[in-house]
């Protein structure tokens, strides 16, 4: 939080003098507190209209999915396979060095559900529940590379360091939960951009994701950082005593002062989110049946399956941006081995996360997102892979206010290029804005002599796909 | 190079527009061109103004060679630099039509229309291309803009009557005007503590304190602030502040966290240039030129090649497959932190656009950008480029070092790229092979991570920020509202880093001296006379004190640009000297203290945090310089965990040695608003935010700095408990201890020896309770 320079008219030492000696910590702390929340960077704000969706879980999947092996069959693909593109691969592109010609895929695809939308048999839970997806197949974003494709989905650009898109909307919309942060990452790779992807950059630091562990950690073994271990609870409560009457000494001779009363409150702020944060990551208390539904207990999904438990958890308790990360999508050799391994990480965590949220009635205010940083090619990399493609791939969207079972835009006959209806990252942020109940032209951020976006000069809410 | 090329063309236009050429292919035209314009293009590009977009009109060939808000569409007979056929195969940031690419078919037809010529049949007659000027500059400023504060030459303003020194003459007219009073002279252990803070990142020790207390002559003061200013920790301090502006780190940080190996060099010339008190004018010098310099003897070659590494520190998107993109991104990042840091400019904000609010031109922008494309801080432009770098051992040295480069850029172009499904293991292993005797090579020439002269060019200015649709030549030069439309040209035989250099130390430069010396003050006081210290630009905000902005750039010049001079004269003010004591009167019609009628109270930054918590446990190591980051050039940190061992941060050596990695920064900064390594900053903000508190009641330095402030408690009074609580309040907050203050604590200590059980755990409380508190973290 920036302090304000200028100070309040009446003085919390004056207020506090007035209620008269023997006047507790504990009750300073607490009106301190309540005071600090009016100026909090994290207390609820008023979105610019009414929002269709109170928050977001991102599924994000790093390296880069294949979207012609998953949910966008290409039957001329089949056919074509061995031959070679019929048209122009882009300007630039990977790895020219290791290129070859199209190149089918290994997986069967059918239709499913009410809307009939088409899932290949690589997802089969997914399958069962694609009636609740919006699924977009003309996504495309500019840079053909992992970290400047992986900065661009977070932040909006691959050429700065700018505030990612969870920042953002707790910059516009504060957390529902003031014991949490208001954005949390569980288990993010630090390598393609590192912290930035989930950084604040200009906008305050109190914006900033929270990793819950990182890539290299295992979920069950992800902590917040600075979390006391509750051990401690008893003795830190005497210290925190202590330290808020010298504190209210010292604010005696030197006040008034606002930063000087902000960082006392910061201290109760600490102990109670230090009780709050592992009771809501603790998932001991589930029932079997929903451990069972999301996979754990099962090696292959454990992990992943503990990851999308929590950010329910942590969803329902209001905060306003968790996502979930799963690594080593990039398959540029060994594609149908490897696809099969990731997919079966996640296909029932997923599918588990999507029937819980509706379950509970939480899936209508809460948008969830599946993607990676882009998609792959249908021509082969190193025979049987895929190279990188940003100019066409999938993402889907679930609940939060988009309509579903809809499948949406297009890409070309081969699935190279998004040809129909296309979505840039640009337009996915604005209507993940506008979702939540922000104007992406509106919310802005004064830096360096102008005002940012997450959308920079870019991006249009893609109204189609709102229910 | 290609692009030059494509200028060429542009250049000649008229030629392509010759009347013969039009009215030959009308048919075609008709039946397969114009119908798609018509189809695709009219809705938003038409005939129709109310529903037009970007001021483009396509429904004539006027209309597209007049262009609209992005430059022309067309180039008659050249294709791959009309906007219009990028725009329609969606390969640029402008995509058109926006929802939908066009069909194969058509893009090819428009394509090849373009190619041959454009031909519009019974086109009117051909307009004139319009003036560069007038698409990418503005020639003429208007006089709000010629008469900007920050353009105007440095005044000599007259020191009005008063005051202790001329500071304070400035500071006490405008206090009067506003008949505030200032506050009183702050205490002796607030003044000494306020300085040792400022000057060395510190705490003062209680005899020091003790010491200055007792010397109760008039010189005491100054004779401090000459003690500290003469420290070696001096420099760590104040070096540290530059690194700010430099955006200092050991890695890339951007896509591949790249080590850079021998950043602590140029770390360790920072820092001894402000102990040396080296001129900030030879210190500019060095930073943009120093590899040019040729009064070097070869200690000092050695010192200039490692001072450019300011250019070299950048964040790169090393990622990037297209090499034009990637040199014209490095440059203008080099370009963006040299016009910040020196000039207090956003120039790299005309990148696409002339500069929004300041009289900065696209033209200006990529005049400036070519003295950086012309300097050479990279081996080659392509993905996962490798940094340049020099011998320090005399230019044998630096020429066999440059084979080695090749030879490993070669090889390890090879590795990165190779297929798998074609290449024998055999020749795999054979380059994997030459890459590691290259690097082996590589690694063992004591080198500098050094900028030297490139590839000589002038830049096109890229319309729209877009490499790919290049305008008119910008020769290399710098700002015309600064330096004037007439600029000498600089010659084909050198990047312009030197008349860069140059240009900014002439002692008439409206902006070097007034930047350099407004940093200096805000460092000091919190708050700067212009208080945006990296932007003077119209959007930053006015000085407060003009005049006295000035008499200090005069005086700083004056004196040789010597910094610690500024030091003197700065602290040994009044202004400097204030309390913070609040005064209601003062408060109420100056909120933010603009007019100095007290001293901000500040809290520490983070490597003080740090260094101050060892301070006080007595566990601070001292050592000097050198390399602490153990690996090496070209090591990504992103494969695996690397950039989060927490054995990178296992030391007591001073925060400014600690290694900097971005995306990953140490936990300790990134608590405490560290400053962002990959921008140049003038700012450091000062958040409130509960994980601040978290770290202060969990954080392993906290655990090991109280219990190492216990210890030393322990060891230092052997006798009664009162007398070690008093030694403690000594030592954490420069002062001794209030009555009643002493009993408090012991009555402390033993509620926690009962809760606890543990005698030791007790004083650990209690130094951690005095380390986390307001008391310690801010500066009276």
């Amino acid at each position: 939080m920036q302090v304000p320079a200028q100070s309040r008219a009446v003085s919390r030492r004056e207020a506090l003098q007035s209620m008269g000696a023997g006047f507790g910590s504990l009750a300073l702390a607490a009106l301190l507190a309540e005071e600090a929340s009016a100026s909090d960077p994290l207390a609820v704000r008023a979105p610019h209209f009414a929002p269709k969706a109170k928050r977001v879980i991102m599924l994000f999947m790093f390296g880069g999915p294949s979207h012609i092996d998953t949910f966008d069959p290409k039957p001329i693909l089949q056919r074509d396979s061995g031959k070679p593109l019929p048209f122009a691969k882009p300007r630039v592109i990977s790895f020219p060095r290791r290129g070859g010609d199209l190149i089918g895929s290994p997986f069967e695809f059918q239709r499913h559900g009410a809307s009939g939308a088409e899932v290949s048999e690589l997802f089969p839970g997914i399958a069962s529940v694609v009636d609740d997806l919006t699924i977009i197949r003309s996504m495309h974003c500019t840079n053909p590379r992992h970290g400047g494709a992986v900065l661009e989905w977070h932040t909006g650009s691959d050429t700065f360091i700018r505030p990612a898109m969870g920042s953002w909307l707790t910059y516009g919309l504060g957390s529902e939960n003031q014991n949490l942060p208001g954005y949390i990452t569980i288990c993010q790779a630090l390598a393609e951009g590192g912290a930035n992807n989930f950084g604040s950059a200009f906008l305050p630091a109190a914006y900033q994701g929270t990793p819950l562990g990182y890539g290299n950690v295992k979920a069950k073994d992800a902590a917040f950082p600075f979390i006391g271990d509750g051990k401690r609870a008893r003795l830190q409560r005497l210290e925190l005593d202590r330290l808020a009457e010298v504190s209210r000494d010292h604010l005696e001779l030197a006040g008034p002062d606002d930063a000087l009363e902000s960082r006392i409150a910061t201290f109760e702020l600490a102990f109670r989110m230090q009780t709050e944060a592992p009771r809501v990551q603790d998932i001991s208390g589930e029932s079997e049946a929903t451990r069972r539904l999301y996979g754990l207990g099962d090696p292959v999904t454990e992990d992943f399956g503990r990851q999308c438990l929590m950010a329910r958890r942590f969803s329902e308790s209001g905060v306003r941006f968790v996502q979930c990360n799963s690594n080593g999508w990039d398959h540029h050799f060994g594609l149908e081995k490897g696809l099969t391994e990731m997919c079966a990480k996640v296909d029932a965590p997923i599918t588990g996360l999507i029937k819980d949220l509706k379950a509970r009635g939480l899936l209508d205010e809460t948008l969830v997102i599946w993607g990676g940083e882009f998609g792959r090619t249908p021509t082969a990399e190193n025979a049987d892979g895929r190279d990188h493609n940003p100019h066409g791939f999938t993402m889907w969207l679930a609940g939060g206010g988009v309509k579903p079972g809809m499948t949406y835009g297009q890409t070309d006959e081969y699935g190279y290029y998004s040809v129909e209806n296309k979505v840039h990252f640009h337009d996915l942020h604005a209507t993940v804005l506008h979702l939540l109940g922000l104007d992406h032209t509106k919310l802005t951020y004064r830096h360096a002599g102008r005002d940012f976006r997450l959308t920079d000069v870019h991006g249009e809410v893609v109204r189609d796909l709102i229910a | 190079m290609a692009v030059r090329a494509k200028i060429g063309c542009i250049a000649t236009l008229a030629t392509c527009l010759a009347p013969s050429s039009v009215a030959q292919d009308g048919d075609l035209f008709e039946k397969r061109i114009r119908p798609i314009l018509a189809n695709r293009c009219y809705p938003c590009h038409g005939p129709h103004a109310g529903s037009r977009q970007a001021g483009l009109r396509l429904d004539s060939l006027a209309g597209m060679l007049a262009g609209g808000r992005s430059g022309p569409a067309v180039v008659p007979g050249r294709a791959q630099s009309s906007l219009l056929i990028h725009a329609i195969n969606h390969d640029t940031s402008l995509q058109m039509p926006p929802k939908e690419k066009l069909p194969l078919a058509e893009v090819n037809l428009l394509t090849k229309w373009v190619d041959e010529g454009a031909v519009w049949p019974n086109a009117e007659s051909l307009p004139h291309r319009r003036a560069d000027q007038e698409r990418t500059g503005k020639a003429d400023f208007t006089e709000e803009e010629r008469s900007h504060w920050a353009f105007q030459p440095v005044r000599e303003p007259a020191v009005p009557q008063g005051g202790r020194t001329p500071i304070d003459a400035f500071v006490l007219r405008r206090l009067a005007e506003k008949r505030l009073h200032p506050a009183a002279r702050a205490d002796k252990r607030t003044l000494i503590r306020r300085a040792t803070f400022d000057l060395h990142g510190l705490p003062p020790t209680p005899d020091e304190v003790e010491d200055f207390v007792r010397d109760d002559s008039e010189s005491a003061f100054e004779r401090l602030v000459d003690r500290l200013l003469a420290s070696p920790r001096y420099g760590e301090r104040w070096g540290r502040h530059w690194l700010d502006v430099a955006r200092y780190a050991d890695s890339n940080g951007m896509d591949d966290n790249v080590v850079h190996g021998d950043a602590w060099r140029y770390r360790d010339y920072v820092i001894q240039a402000f102990n040396r008190d080296k001129p900030y004018d030879r210190f500019v010098r060095e930073q943009l030129a120093g590899d040019l310099l040729t009064e070097w003897g070869d200690a000092g070659r050695a010192e200039g090649l490692i001072a450019t590494g300011f250019l070299m520190l950048g964040p790169k998107m090393v990622g990037e497959d297209d090499p034009v993109k990637q040199k014209l991104d490095f440059a203008d990042e080099q370009l963006a932190t040299t016009s910040r840091a020196f000039l207090a400019l956003t120039v790299d904000c005309a990148r696409c656009h002339d500069h929004k609010f300041d009289p900065i031109s696209s033209m200006d922008y990529y005049s400036m950008l070519g003295i950086f494309t012309s300097t050479k801080t990279v081996l080659t432009y392509r993905v996962t480029s490798k940094l340049n770098a020099t011998a320090l051992n005399g230019a044998g040295a630096d020429r066999s070092l440059s084979e080695i480069e090749r030879r490993f850029d070669y090889h390890d172009d090879f590795v990165t790229n190779y297929n798998r499904a074609t290449t024998p293991a055999q020749v795999v292993a054979e380059q994997k092979r030459a890459v590691q005797e290259a690097l082996e090579d590589y690694f063992r020439v004591p080198k500098a991570m050094a900028a030297s002269e490139g590839e000589v060019e002038d830049l096109p200015v890229m319309i729209r920020g877009s490499h790919l649709t290049p305008g008119a030549i910008a020769p290399r030069g710098f700002p015309r509202i600064l330096n004037g439309s007439d600029q000498v040209r600089i010659g084909p035989d050198r990047s312009g880093r030197m008349d860069l250099a140059d240009w900014l130390t002439r002692p008439d430069h409206p902006l070097v001296s007034r930047v350099m010396v407004n940093r200096i003050w805000k460092w000091h006081l919190g708050e700067g006379i212009v208080r945006t210290p990296s932007n003077f630009g119209t959007l930053g905000e006015g000085p407060s004190h003009p005049e006295l902005l000035d008499w200090l750039a005069r005086r700083f010049i004056e004196s040789g640009w010597s910094v610690k001079s500024m030091h003197r004269r700065i602290m040994l003010s009044d202004a400097y000297q204030r309390s913070t004591a609040r005064n209601e009167v003062a408060a109420e019609s100056d909120p933010e203290n603009r007019l100095l009628w007290r001293a901000n109270r500040r809290r520490l930054e983070a490597e003080a945090i740090r260094d101050g918590l060892l301070a006080v446990a007595d566990q601070l190591d001292f050592a000097v310089g050198g390399k602490t980051l153990p690996h090496r050039n070209f090591t990504n940190l992103n494969a695996g965990a690397a950039s989060r061992d927490p054995e990178l941060y296992a030391t007591n050596r001073r925060s400014v040695y600690l290694p900097v990695l971005r995306s990953a920064l140490y936990e300790v900064f990134a608590a405490f608003d560290f400053a962002s390594p990959s921008t140049s900053n003038g700012l450091r903000s000062s958040t409130l935010v509960a994980p601040q508190a978290l770290f202060m009641m969990n954080a392993p330095l906290m655990d090991e700095a109280s219990r190492g402030f216990a210890n030393r408690l322990d060891r230092e009074s052997q006798g009664r408990e009162a007398d070690r609580v008093r030694r403690a309040i000594r030592i954490a907050y420069s002062r001794p201890p209030d009555a009643g203050e002493v009993g408090e604590w012991q009555d402390f200590l033993e509620r926690y020896r009962v809760a606890s059980g543990s005698s030791s755990g007790a004083w650990q409380a209690f130094c951690r309770v005095l380390l986390a508190s307001n008391e310690f973290l801010y500066l009276q």
